[in-house]
């Protein structure tokens, strides 16, 4: 995806050339308030990190053209995080250190997440995140945290209901080296014995590997009847394949972001066939939803595009709510403005116009109600299942 | 059986991997530092196939020819105008300029590509079954199209009078010139096979996977892991090396974890730097 990521090099460039020019900022009222993006433009991430850019960027345009929040116009600060910790937790010292902004928004791989909190919180910067690791929100982030995503014990009980549906009892779990492996493989384990039904095998591969042939003979031994792919989509279309190759034919689930159609067009359709996929949905009948499909011009956004859509409104609104634009001002107050008895609002325009108006709000997002626990997780969610059938996801059902 | 199917499926990565590692130690042979823009070189010769491939509608055999050029005189161009002026400041310098040219390389490929993951046009094959082993026929396709071309290289090197003078230059560069070889032009020639055999291994790889940007990257570590063990500057020693770290890393499974893989090649270094210092063939250019 060529077109964000020139943009963000662009913006990346003017925003740099600014601090060139004004070694000592002023903080004017009239300055732009910067909000920090800090998302995967390359590497396993790099599918969805470009997207969840743009919808963030429609949002912060929306506003600055119905005059900004508090008289001052927004500003995205832009850095790719590689889906890599190390070139993550850099960027964000650089954010927070160079661009000083309140907040970041955009990770991704649980393992950068779990990297870059610690800097987030130490410095009072206030970070929203889509990863689903069960750890992220149980680090000591005092508040300065919030997830948009179902963790993954969320995740793995709606995936576990949905293979025992199916009738499957013995499932091999086949997944990348990630903070959410252990945990997904538990929670799974855990529903899956409630329905008679069990995981046989575990085998956690690493990144980047050319084959996994293997360890896919490793999961094999145990004979399951089901497999259970927990990677991303570079190393989950090598496991495809090479399942393909060595002649096995059973049923399959992977999460929606490891096997995107786009990936699916990459590889020939027996290859794909028997591939289930779920993933949290985007709340498809709400208001929020279709506002923000006709935002980004897009007939469905996805559950990513949806949650950042959300970050990038719950943020602005908050700013408006607390009437100051930190770090700390934001995790005190996003909770009065995403739940509660106020309004209710689904987008950041009228949250804005209803906040002017002297009135308390709650704001319904795209992904979901946004309504937030104490630790920064939401409170529930839905789940879309598709089936891919001839190289193509097929939609199945949304639970 | 299973130790002989983990050798196996060692062996054929491991011969890939032999390609660009081949590629590497050439060039620390000739040229005395690790370049390791290798990695862009990879990923430029896996798109270049993809161009070819995909968008052209080539055969495989010939789009591997194409990436094996197109990276080949990539190589030649960068080196000239980037790494070249680098040397004169020494071995970690240019080192060092050739991570910073790999990264500016790559993002040029993702400047036109993107970043989405693309495969090749290849009808994929169920694998055969020989006396209770499981090979892929692509895999073994590969295998025969990795060893062709490390034949021919080797040809090339032995029977040539430019592969010739190559030898002679990395054994001594101050002899070589003064017997009048041009020591540019064998710094241009072993950019050009060295990179064309990145670009080559690279589209190899992506034959069996996907591409993307990152296609050399992820290799890199474990290809100069591969060279290392193998003797830096030596060619037999690259296949050699890359062999056991293949190998290594499918018999690790055995008694590890398959997500502690990559720490056999690394162990493997540090193994043989302890007892060999100049790896297990030594730091001869052939």
């Amino acid at each position: 995806m060529p077109g964000p990521t020139r943009r963000a090099l662009i913006t990346a460039a003017a925003a740099a050339s600014a601090i060139a020019a004004s070694p000592f900022p002023s903080r004017a009222q009239s300055d732009p308030i910067k909000l920090g993006v800090l998302t995967p433009l390359t590497g396993a991430g790099g599918q969805d990190g470009p997207r969840m850019l743009k919808a963030m960027e429609a949002v912060i345009a929306e506003v600055n053209k119905a005059g900004g929040v508090l008289g001052r116009k927004l500003e995205t600060v832009i850095e790719d995080d590689q889906t890599n910790p190390e070139a993550a937790v850099r960027a964000a010292r650089k954010l927070i250190e160079v661009n000083k902004v309140p907040v970041i928004m955009g990770t991704w791989a649980s393992a950068v997440t779990s990297a870059v909190a610690p800097v987030c919180w130490e410095s009072k910067t206030f970070l929203c995140t889509v990863s689903g690791a069960d750890s992220i929100t149980q680090l000591p982030h005092q508040g300065y945290l919030i997830r948009t995503q179902p963790t993954s014990k969320l995740q793995a009980t709606a995936h576990a209901d949905f293979i025992a549906g199916m009738g499957k009892k013995k499932v091999a779990v086949v997944g990348i080296q990630a903070p959410f492996a252990l945990s997904t493989k538990e929670h799974l384990d855990a529903v899956l014995k409630t329905k008679g039904a069990k995981v046989v095998a575990h085998v956690i591969y690493e990144k980047d590997k050319a084959t996994y042939r293997s360890e896919i003979d490793q999961a094999m031994r145990s004979d399951p009847d089901f497999l259970y792919l927990n990677g991303y989509a570079p190393d989950t279309v090598v496991v495809l394949r090479d399942l393909y190759k060595a002649n096995i034919n059973l049923p399959k689930f992977c999460q929606s972001y490891a096997v995107p159609q786009k990936t699916l067009d990459t590889i020939p359709a027996e290859v794909s066939a028997g591939t289930y996929t779920g993933q949290p949905s985007a709340d498809i009948e709400g208001k929020a939803f279709k506002l923000a499909a006709a935002r980004l011009g897009i007939a469905e956004p996805d559950s990513y595009e949806a949650q950042a859509t959300d970050w990038a409104s719950l943020v602005i609104l908050t700013l408006a709510k607390a009437k100051e634009a930190t770090g700390t001002a934001l995790k005190e107050n996003v909770r009065k403005i995403s739940q509660g008895a106020g309004e209710k609002v689904w987008s950041a325009v009228e949250g804005l116009q209803a906040l002017a108006a002297g009135k308390e709000i709650n704001y319904e997002g795209a992904s979901g109600p946004c309504d937030f626990t104490e630790i920064g997780d939401i409170e529930g969610c839905r789940f879309r299942y598709m089936e891919v059938v001839d190289g193509k996801l097929r939609f199945l059902k949304v639970v | 059986m299973e130790v002989w199917q983990l050798i196996l499926n060692g062996l054929m990565s491991g011969t890939i991997l032999a390609v660009p590692a081949i590629g590497l130690s050439a060039i620390f042979a000739v040229l005395r530092f690790t370049n390791f823009a290798l990695a862009s070189h990879m990923t430029i010769g896996a798109f270049a196939g993809f161009v070819a491939n995909v968008w052209l509608a080539w055969p495989v055999v010939p789009s591997l020819l194409a990436a094996f050029l197109i990276a080949g005189v990539v190589g030649v161009l960068s080196d000239e105008f980037i790494l070249k002026p680098f040397r004169a400041a020494g071995f970690i310098t240019t080192a060092i300029g050739s991570i910073a040219l790999t990264i500016a390389l790559e993002n040029a490929v993702r400047f036109v590509f993107g970043n989405e993951l693309r495969g090749y046009d290849l009808p994929i094959r169920r694998d055969w079954v020989l006396g209770g082993l499981r090979v892929s026929p692509q895999q073994l396709e590969n295998l025969l199209i990795a060893l062709a071309a490390m034949g021919l290289l080797f040809a090339f090197l032995f029977f040539t009078r430019t592969g010739r003078a190559m030898r002679a230059f990395a054994d001594n560069p101050m002899l070589a010139s003064i017997k009048g070889i041009n020591a540019d032009m064998v710094a241009r020639l072993v950019s050009f096979v060295a990179m064309g055999l990145a670009g080559l291994g690279g589209m190899l790889i992506g034959l069996d996977t996907t591409i993307d940007p990152l296609v050399g990257f992820k290799s890199i570590l474990t290809i100069f892991a591969a060279a290392v063990v193998g003797g830096l500057g030596s060619l037999p020693g690259a296949v050699v090396g890359a062999l056991l770290v293949g190998v290594g890393e499918e018999l690790s499974l055995l008694i590890l974890q398959p997500a502690y893989r990559s720490a056999i090649g690394f162990l493997a270094i540090l193994m043989v730097l302890t007892l060999r210092p100049r790896g297990i063939l030594g730091a001869r250019a052939y």
